[in-house]
């Protein structure tokens, strides 16, 4: 392996039962460069590599049984200044102000749950982190959470820890994938996660807090601390708190959670490996055709995990964008089969190296008209798998989101512990 | 002030119990996982040169993941462990 990588891989066989596993490390990157130098790299490293291939493991220290503790007793004479420093130097936080998790705070959350507090959820990866409805809770009043949110929070840890989601590839990557939230159902309204204007940005809702708990989670449940644990090149702004709700009342067609099945009074939780929304700007195309025209252009990125993954790029059009589109009959269905089939990149758009690293390697069926000069690349392998959702209010704009590729999305009823759905006149 | 510290405790992990080490790969079994994140193949089928050329009578075999980012499959490794003395992979970028 590579130096920077070096932190993660020994938390991570430790975390799977190995913890002497041998490495030889070697100075970054390889990938990226000329054959001849990666060559080179491996070549000063061969003689360590035989070396530890051939030589007895050194032996396991026995570390003490000793369970950190739960409760930390913090010596603070300046509850913002000095607690602040305290939660910073222990990683606990994400640089912002935190709300300090007291007994009360976090009993309070933990009510709100309507679980015991060692009432077991998940566990999380990379660390397999243990998720308890206190640890939730904990996570949850620092991120300046409300007791109502925590039904949301617990669907959401539910989700992430399903296998098909990935969570393991998205906590550890170098790309800026961050699990975003998507709330269905009447729960939206009631717990003040916002579908309409300004949804990815700062206003009196609830979005904000629960997105960041999320990543609270993230990191203090899952230890995907960042530059040690969480590799991500740059991230994106989402790693702070990414959440939503579709707005189901300017949508001309059924909802996610619909098409997934659920039933119209159940409340949802859906999360995805989501990059960071690139907007589409189209003020000015008045037919279907014009607005699907504009999408298929905007998302057909070459640098994107959808054009070599077997993921799940999604589509979030602004109501009047959809509406424009609707208008001449088409099914959510009918925009999907649409973007697979139009929105393609000439595989001329690639570099040789991808092309041949990388595109033909993961997905040799998508590329397998490799040599064709018209060759054409979809972002999906079926329409099935295009998401399209509504959100925001007033104005042209619609988004598009790659996500991570290596990861399916995950939809969760949001349910109480007797497994009926939570409801709003449970929260009154 | 008494906090609730928001870390988690991790699962124990399950004993692992190693192979013993070889003294030598002469004659042996080498395995290399190929996490398929380019130059990957490079490096593997370079070692591999390099240990026949060291080691008389080394036989590899070559398994290789679907993606860089999800685990190998239990079949992958059962069929490593089947297959192999020692096993080599790369681990991120």
């Amino acid at each position: 392996m590579t130096a920077p990588f070096t932190a993660l891989a020994r938390n991570q066989s430790k975390v799977f039962g190995l913890p002497n596993m041998q490495a030889a490390i070697m100075p970054h990157p390889l990938g990226g460069l000329p054959v001849p130098q990666v060559i080179a790299k491996v070549d000063a490293v061969f003689d360590e590599i035989v070396a530890k291939l051939t030589r007895p493991l050194p032996k396991v220290p026995v570390e003490a049984k000793l369970a950190k503790s739960l409760w930390v007793e913090v010596d603070v004479k300046d509850e913002w200044d000095d607690l602040q420093k305290f939660f910073m130097e222990r990683g606990w936080g994400d640089g912002m102000l935190a709300m300090p998790p007291t007994e009360a705070r976090v009993a309070a959350m933990v009510g709100g749950s309507g679980f015991p507090p060692n009432h077991v959820v998940a566990t999380l990866a990379p660390k397999m982190g243990v998720a308890t409805i206190e640890l939730i809770a904990a996570n949850a009043v620092m991120a300046g959470c409300k007791p109502m949110h925590m039904p949301l929070l617990i669907a959401a840890v539910q989700a992430m820890a399903e296998e098909q989601f990935n969570l393991y590839g998205i906590q550890g990557t170098t790309h800026p994938v961050s699990p975003l939230m998507i709330v269905n159902g009447p729960l939206a309204a009631t717990l003040g996660i916002h579908s309409g204007s300004g949804l990815f940005g700062p206003g009196p809702w609830s979005n904000g807090v629960v997105g960041r708990a999320i990543r609270f989670i993230l990191l203090n449940i899952g230890g995907a601390k960042p530059v040690e644990m969480d590799k991500a090149t740059m991230g994106h702004p989402g790693k702070y708190t990414y959440c939503m709700a579709e707005n189901e009342p300017a949508s001309p067609w059924p909802s996610l959670a619909a098409d997934r099945g659920f039933d119209p009074g159940v409340s949802t939780v859906t999360m995805t490996g989501s990059e960071a929304p690139h907007n589409i700007n189209d003020h000015d195309s008045t037919c279907a055709g014009g607005v699907l025209l504009m999408c298929f252009h905007t998302i057909t990125e070459t640098g994107q995990n959808n054009v070599n993954h077997p993921g799940e790029p999604m589509l979030i059009l602004g109501p009047e964008h959809a509406a424009t589109i609707a208008k001449e009959g088409y099914t959510k269905d009918d925009v999907k089969r649409a973007i697979y089939e139009e929105a393609r990149i000439p595989l001329t758009y690639f570099s040789e190296e991808q092309i041949e690293r990388r595109l033909t390697r993961y997905l040799p069926k998508r590329f397998k008209d490799r040599h064709r000069s018209d060759a054409m690349v979809p972002l999906a392998q079926r329409w099935e798998d295009v998401m399209v959702l509504v959100a925001g209010g007033t104005g042209k704009h619609s988004m598009y989101v790659p996500t991570f590729g290596s990861t399916r999305s995950v939809t969760r009823a949001v349910l109480k512990p007797d497994g009926t759905p939570w409801k709003p006149e449970d929260f009154k | 002030m008494k906090l609730c510290s928001p870390e988690a405790q991790a699962l124990p992990p399950s004993n692992f119990k190693t192979a013993p080490r070889p003294e030598t790969l002469a004659g042996l079994r080498v395995g290399f996982l190929d996490n398929t994140k380019p130059p990957a193949d490079k490096v593997m089928a370079h070692l591999d040169q390099r240990l026949r050329e060291r080691f008389p009578g080394a036989q590899s075999f070559y398994v290789s993941k679907t993606a860089a980012s999800v685990p190998a499959t239990a079949e992958m490794m059962q069929s490593l462990k089947l297959n192999c003395d020692v096993v080599i992979t790369g681990f991120g970028d």
